[in-house]
């Protein structure tokens, strides 16, 4: 596709959303059987799905940790969830994002409360369309909530970035490849702690500013989808 | 300052009260306020609160009553599998309850690799080391019977308010149960359509935990069951 | 890490095989609750998630241009991989395809690949230079047994739900399926035959088969797996199971 020659035009989106609007979401929990915890995400297109397996113990045993548990973290894309197939196994970018994740999670577990153990987060993209590691790390946090990990807060994350001058929330992936900047960011909401945040691209002073309050926005509501999510799953259910 | 109910399903990062509060498990203090920690139901009585969680892996405490499965042994005991990020361990001597001379006995006689276990454990040490005894009545292997595994959140509903769904499961299903904190039950009975009806129930107890009026419900589903029959 | 089946556990199962009956309450010859989901995955050609029982299992197709092997220059070809996620089970650790993968993959691909499911000499572009490739790539999502059917059953709803790749070099009206193979899988217990055991069957089964049959009940693809054996009469058995329960998969593909 070429690029087209306006990204944004009257306000609104290739897409039809404005600046400040997120894809649709749709979070569930607990949908795997044998996972300790679990959750499905679908942010526009992108579909991804978290599990989570501790505190469990941890092998080798030079790797446990006297005084608390180990988190672990594995972001990985399937090979049909791209437009050009992906060879299967990690490569660099997903090594790297496993890394970002698990920074972005740690800080809300009370690890201290499972010595020697590990906490195993899986992440697998099924379908891809720019976000997925945020998708993922959404996902990630339901899932470990669901596995009765206890937490702090949620964490819930949101990419911003910039096209045609504009700064926008949740890009798509031919945005990201349009446009000129690229800011994925995690937070704990309740108190608007950043835990993961990088960036590629170019923002001026006041432009990261405003990219940041819009990322504060688009958290909120991932937020609540989040909760939701989880009281979904204990619903009562009408029909007996 | 409350702002949950008794009961009510909190998720972790939720506001539960502000002020001075003592916090147990599923909670914790920052600053005046008080949060959940995990998805659960709150249980607030007087100053006291803590969540129920739905969810979990079983964390041993001193007299817990698991039961567990040989996995390793050595010279003086085995190494169980509780179901649980920690495994236990059995020194011969507590099996037995009395001294054991290893230059004369072999002990691989009492217990090999998967063998069922009724323990309790005796002691839990900072780095989580678990030690593990079976000296009460009930203990020790187990021979035969129906051994279901189901969320360890759940097990106090299996024995519900002084033991009331533990007496249904029990008198209606014509069953004994051993249960373990660890989520393991063990089913023993003669009729093995009931032994199966006590499985679905348990199964049940499982997926509605956090709904009132279990108990009734259980008991009139092994009602149907029980008089479905004509064995 | 390994999963231990607790010896009561064993007894009990052995025991309810000798009385021809199942942990679930199944007859040797039922399969738990099978469905299949067509094209949940938009960014592949094809896809298709099958659950049976709690078992779940998601299958993508993709097609690429492709050199093909020197002694096939008339040929598409046909790569099956296969991944057991750690997500699917605590015993699935993450790195390269252990033979277990290995194993799951090439059985699913002998069974398409042996029955010419895929009419591959269609898929030519240009003799000896440029052939299509079709990758099937199976991603076990959760595991409760028989990861070998639900695998094989994915791969066949993939396939008959690919659509053509946007690509002048396609030229064929559609997608060339001319078989539907399908994967039955038996299992021994006690001396018992049982199809599509679940996790705890798996744990205490002496051996498995599985036969790949084709729409007229002709065999395309066996497997055996498992330290126990099978005599000539439980084959004849196995066999029947095979085309009688592969049947009432197929059916599923719609």
């Amino acid at each position: 596709m070429e690029k087209p020659e306006k990204l944004i035009e009257n306000g609104m989106r290739l897409d039809g959303r404005m600046p400040d609007e997120l894809r649709p979401l749709r979070i569930e929990a607990g949908i795997l059987e044998r996972a300790d915890g679990s959750a499905y995400v679908e942010l526009g297109a992108n579909k991804v799905l978290a599990a989570v397996y501790g505190p469990r113990e941890m092998h080798p045993r030079h790797h446990q940790q006297p005084d608390t548990a180990v988190l672990r973290c594995r972001y990985n894309m399937a090979p049909f969830s791209v437009e050009e197939r992906k060879r299967p196994g990690p490569d660099r970018r997903s090594v790297e994002i496993s890394k970002v994740t698990r920074e972005a999670l740690e800080p809300v577990l009370f690890l201290e409360l499972y010595p020697r153990s590990v906490i195993d987060v899986f992440i697998e993209v099924l379908q891809a369309d720019a976000g997925t590691r945020t998708a993922g790390i959404n996902a990630a946090a339901v899932a470990l909530a669901d596995a009765g990990v206890p937490m702090r807060d949620m964490v819930s994350s949101v990419a911003v970035g910039k096209i045609d001058d504009t700064i926008v929330l949740d890009l798509t992936k031919d945005e990201d490849n349009w446009g000129t900047t690229d800011m994925p960011i995690a937070m704990v909401p309740r108190k608007k702690l950043i835990t993961l945040l990088q960036m590629d691209g170019h923002f001026t002073k006041e432009e990261f500013g405003q990219a940041l309050d819009l990322a504060f926005k688009g958290c909120e509501q991932i937020y609540e989808k989040q909760r939701q999510a989880l009281r979904e799953k204990y619903a009562i259910k009408q029909e007996k | 300052m409350l702002y949950v109910q008794n009961r009510e399903l909190v998720v972790p990062g939720q506001l539960i009260a502000e002020g001075g509060y003592r916090v147990h498990e599923g909670a914790f203090i920052e600053g005046k306020q008080v949060y959940a920690s995990v998805v659960g139901l709150a249980d607030l009585r007087g100053h006291d609160i803590r969540i129920i969680p739905l969810q979990g892996r079983y964390i041993p405490k001193p007299g817990d009553v698991v039961i567990g499965v040989v996995v390793d042994s050595y010279s003086s005991g085995w190494i169980l599998d509780m179901n649980s990020p920690y495994t236990g361990n059995l020194f011969v001597s507590d099996l037995l309850q009395r001294k054991v001379d290893l230059v004369r006995e072999d002990i691989s006689q009492y217990l090999s690799i998967g063998d069922v276990v009724i323990a309790k454990v005796r002691d839990v040490d900072e780095r989580m080391r678990v030690q593990l005894e079976t000296g009460e009545p009930g203990m020790g292997r187990v021979e035969k019977g129906k051994l279901v595994e189901i969320s360890p959140a759940k097990v106090p509903r299996v024995i519900g308010k002084k033991g009331s769904m533990l007496n249904t499961l029990q008198d209606v299903g014509e069953c004994k149960l051993m249960v373990g904190q660890n989520g393991r039950i063990m089913i023993l009975g003669k009729n093995p359509r009931m032994i199966n009806a006590v499985v679905e129930a348990l199964l049940m107890i499982e997926r509605e935990a956090h709904i009132s009026g279990l108990t009734d419900r259980v008991h009139l589903m092994l009602e149907k069951i029980k008089s479905e029959g004509g064995e | 890490m390994y999963e231990i089946v607790s010896s009561v556990r064993r007894d009990y199962i052995a025991d309810l095989a000798r009385q021809d009956k199942r942990i679930d309450t199944r007859t040797m010859d039922q399969f738990r609750e099978v469905s299949v989901e067509v094209g949940p995955i938009k960014s592949a050609q094809g896809s298709a998630l099958v659950k049976i029982g709690k078992t779940q299992v998601i299958a993508g197709i993709k097609m690429e241009h492709a050199e093909p092997f020197p002694d096939k220059p008339d040929s598409g070809m046909l790569v099956v991989n296969a991944e057991l996620l750690p997500l699917a089970s605590p015993t699935f650790e993450p790195g390269r395809p252990d033979e277990n993968a290995i194993e799951l993959a090439r059985v699913v691909d002998r069974g398409i690949r042996e029955s010419n499911a895929i009419d591959l000499d269609k898929l030519v572009i240009k003799s000896g230079e440029d052939v299509w490739a079709v990758f099937i790539d199976i991603y076990v999502l959760d595991h409760d047994g028989n990861l070998i059917d639900a695998s094989a059953l994915a791969a066949m709803a993939a396939l008959l739900n690919t659509e053509p790749p946007e690509d002048e070099a396609w030229t064929l009206p559609e997608f060339p399926i001319q078989k539907r193979p399908v994967t039955v899988t038996v299992a021994k217990i006690n001396n018992k035959l049982m199809v599509d055991p679940c996790l705890e069957e798996e744990g205490v089964m002496e051996a498995r088969i599985s036969i790949a049959t084709i729409e007229d009940g002709s065999i395309c693809a066996i497997q055996k797996g498992g330290i126990g054996w099978f005599s000539l009469e439980e084959l004849e058995q196995v066999y029947e199971l095979a085309k009688v329960e592969g049947a009432e998969l197929r059916a599923k593909l719609g």
